[in-house]
């Protein structure tokens, strides 16, 4: 599995473990709103949250969150973070720059969720199949880094969310 | 088990401080690059203002420069 995780394109494992394309397009698109360089694990949040009605809507609204609390959880986030070193959020217009073509790979942290969530959905139901709750949860099971950030500025019990992400039987 | 560390506290906010900065730093150092390369700069120039070598930025920058399509100095234009 360690291969197949050190491959550049990761999307397309991915998609052969049932996660659609659409859903790999909208991690990107996440990442180039977000100005990123690689694909992270709060883009594939944000793009598992972007799916209006589906099994991680229904995850995260129990939890009193949607899309657009996640983005603000988020915006906090690297508010907090930038005040440390007495740093405001940068204008996006000071650091626009001609986007490279193609398409983005997945960083360390969005790997690591993908890793746990392959783990999970392998031990747990025996199954060649991830659902979209599993990347949830291996996205929620991280303990540092900018989503645990994020979802504790926001007072989210995330290691809660996470089992019950686990758990979801649809 | 020992308690995993708060996300928030501690050494937590310096860490992903630093990491922010070092985004953020590259994401300013490509559009100033840029800025500079449509601006006629030469990529020696740039290379002394960053403080590195010519072979560091052209290797790093050039990609996205192309594709930007500024028209880059030759070397015996500098």
């Amino acid at each position: 599995m360690s291969r197949i995780l050190a491959a550049r394109r990761l999307a397309p494992v991915l998609v052969a473990w049932g996660i659609g394309p659409s859903v790999s397009h909208q991690f990107e698109i996440e990442a180039k709103r977000d100005g990123a360089k690689a694909i992270e694990a709060e883009h594939m949040l944000l793009a598992l949250a972007a799916g209006p009605g589906g099994d991680v809507a229904k995850l995260l609204g129990e939890a009193g969150l949607d899309y657009h609390r996640l983005a603000a959880a988020l915006r906090d986030e690297r508010r907090r973070t930038l005040a440390f070193a007495g740093m405001k959020v940068p204008d996006t217009k000071l650091v626009a720059t001609t986007e490279l073509d193609g398409s983005l790979t997945f960083g360390t942290s969005a790997k690591a969720a993908i890793r746990r969530a392959l783990v999970g959905a392998r031990h747990e139901r025996h199954r060649r199949h991830l659902r979209s709750t599993d990347l949830l949860a291996g996205i929620l099971d991280a303990e540092l880094g900018t989503v645990p950030r994020a979802l504790a500025i926001s007072g989210i019990d995330r290691a809660e969310m996470a089992s019950r992400a686990w758990g979801f039987k649809g | 088990m020992p308690t995993p560390p708060s996300p928030l506290d501690g050494p937590a906010d310096g860490l992903a401080a630093a990491s922010a900065l070092r985004a953020i730093a590259d994401e300013l150092e490509d559009a100033e690059v840029e800025r500079a390369m449509r601006a006629g700069w030469s990529w020696s120039q740039v290379a002394e203002a960053l403080g590195v070598t010519r072979q560091a930025v052209h290797k790093k920058h050039l990609r996205r420069l192309l594709l930007a399509q500024i028209e880059l100095r030759r070397r015996n234009g500098e």
